[in-house]
């Protein structure tokens, strides 16, 4: 093993940048410390500790610390879990952020509940750190918790948010009965590709407004599945708002066959117009030979 | 010196010169730990010829000629362009379909259920522990050193403007970490399927149309070093794993 030569260069590489003694310019010195930090991880982490908080509890740059906060993160070591969360409590600037950023990194169990306490006491960007650092570890349940308890609908639809990019179709769903909270859930299912839930709102006609947000909901998510249902709504309707709705839905969905399903079925002359309109801002083939049949004076 | 990957090379007769086969073959009969080494990786890749892997599902098969499809379309649109000096996208598109033939190798034997015995790395290398925690395949490991490396060199050279190259490019590096990501947490590897996680909301800050070029630069190099770290762990990892072995 050659890690004693290794350990003795990064040493070196380190005191001399510190002390500049080096004459190379300020840009070389951060280029050799980021090189010495780098190298540190083919080092025993017990060993690579010790030079790694050096550097934090240091003058060098916040770049310079940031690196250093990587390479905790890469450090199995309670010790360095500790330096990353006292960095993400005690420090307000970015490189608080940062520690927050690392300790979703290294998904330590301890870190990842001293997160819960920064989310409460911190501010706007604090909190969106947290937030991001659960999206790293996977850590669903906790964004629910910041979901369920939140005093804010900044709070809760961040939050919704974020449930939505990890696709936690389980945390979202237990979040439906929250007061007030359809719209951003709603966005949410279509983000994650909760059909399910769309589909038994797009169904549920107690609340047309919400009703009509499911069922464009639907056509972001799209599939052969979604499509049917789309064209199920728009014929079972009575309500001209929910019947616009799934022509809309039809439209995300690119469901250009639907549409013309529909045109084809139809008898009404204003409906045809506005389905045929709307194949046209489809931009879909099927939409020229409709034209065509229409001037022939066919159907 | 006659590392592992050398020693894979002279299994498969593949890539080694004339000289350096017969360098391999005269240090493997003087020198007897090596050739137990090899002995061992003989039976490790013996493994791996045997079991047949299955077809890769319908459903990703479809994805993989989606992607396929919509790398062909962009790539006519971007042939009609008269400007067009760079061939960043076919760069970037040989690289992706590497990862992804790589990547679907990975898959086709994860999901053949015809995994008996598989080529491991230890994750308690390097003094890490990791209780409970089962090893990762070493095809897995390789092929995403492959994709790192891959996302290292692109992400270096990638075009300074905010052109649709650019964001093309970002868009190939973020649907490869996201293949990965998963990949990684199937393959036992939790803690590299955070780091690739991480990696994700850079690259979409790095894609967007209204990052100012110093900020851009600031995210490459921060990505640049943290890829750098990943690299060079897994690189000490797999190195404890062939000491130990």
């Amino acid at each position: 093993m050659h890690f004693l030569p290794k350990l003795i260069f990064i040493s070196l590489t380190v005191m001399f940048a510190n002390n500049s003694i080096a004459q190379d310019s300020a840009d070389d010195a951060e280029q050799l410390k980021i090189a010495a930090l780098e190298a540190l991880m083919s080092a025993p982490p017990d060993r690579a500790l010790p030079l790694v908080a050096k550097v934090l509890a240091g003058d060098s740059s916040d770049e310079i610390k940031s690196r250093a906060l990587f390479v905790l993160s890469q450090i199995d070591l309670p010790e360095a879990q500790t330096i990353l969360l006292d960095t993400a409590k005690n420090d307000s600037g970015g490189l608080g952020l940062e520690a927050i950023r690392m300790i979703g990194i290294s998904g330590d169990p301890a870190g990842m509940a001293g997160l819960a306490d920064i989310y409460r006491n911190g501010d706007n960007n604090s909190k969106e750190a947290v937030l991001e650092a659960y999206l790293i570890a996977d850590d669903t349940e906790s964004v629910y918790e910041l979901a369920a308890n939140a005093v804010s609908d900044e709070e809760f639809d961040a939050a919704v948010n974020m449930l939505a990019v990890m696709g936690a179709y389980e945390e979202l769903r237990k979040l439906r009965d929250r007061p007030g909270s359809s719209e951003s859930l709603i966005d949410a299912y279509a983000i994650a590709g909760d059909v399910e839930s769309l589909r038994e709102l797009a169904m549920d006609n107690s609340n047309p407004e919400r009703q009509s947000q499911a069922i464009q909901g639907l056509g972001i998510v799209g599939g052969d599945e979604v499509n049917t249902t789309l064209v199920e709504i728009y014929r079972g309707t009575e309500s001209e708002e929910v019947r616009e709705a799934a022509l809309h839905g039809m439209m995300i969905a690119d469901h250009d066959e639907g549409v013309l399903e529909l045109f084809k079925a139809s008898q009404n002359a204003d409906e045809k117009t506005e389905l045929l309109r709307m194949l046209v801002m489809m931009d879909s083939d099927a939409a020229m030979d409709a034209i065509e049949k229409a001037l022939d004076g066919g159907q | 010196m006659i590392n592992e990957e050398t020693l894979t090379l002279y299994f498969y007769d593949d890539g080694l010169s004339d000289t350096e086969r017969q360098q391999v073959e005269a240090a493997l009969q003087s020198d007897a730990d090596l050739a137990a080494a090899y002995s061992r990786l003989c039976r490790e890749l013996e493994q791996w010829r045997e079991p047949e892997a299955d077809p890769a599902p319908a459903h990703l098969k479809q994805r993989w000629h989606d992607s396929i499809d919509k790398a062909a379309r962009a790539e006519i649109k971007q042939a009609a362009r008269p400007h067009a000096a760079f061939h960043w996208f076919s760069f970037a598109w040989g690289a992706a379909m590497t990862a992804v033939l790589v990547l679907g190798i990975g898959i086709g034997v994860y999901f053949s259920g015809n995994t008996p015995v598989i080529p491991t790395i230890d994750n308690s290398a390097n003094g890490i522990p990791v209780i409970g925690e089962p090893a990762t395949p070493v095809s897995f490991t390789r092929g995403l050193q492959l994709h790192l490396q891959d996302s290292q060199s692109e992400i270096a050279g990638l075009p300074t403007d905010a052109s649709a190259d650019r964001v093309l490019l970002l868009a190939q590096i973020i649907e490869q970490n996201r293949m990965f990501e998963r990949a990684a947490k199937q393959n036992n590897s939790p803690g590299v399927a955070r780091v690739l996680r991480a990696f994700e909301p850079i690259l979409i800050r790095l894609a967007s149309d209204d990052i100012a070029p110093e900020d851009a630069e600031a995210l490459r190099a921060q990505l640049a070093f943290e890829l750098g770290v990943v690299l060079t762990k897994l690189a000490q990892d797999t190195s404890n794993e062939t000491h130990s072995t």
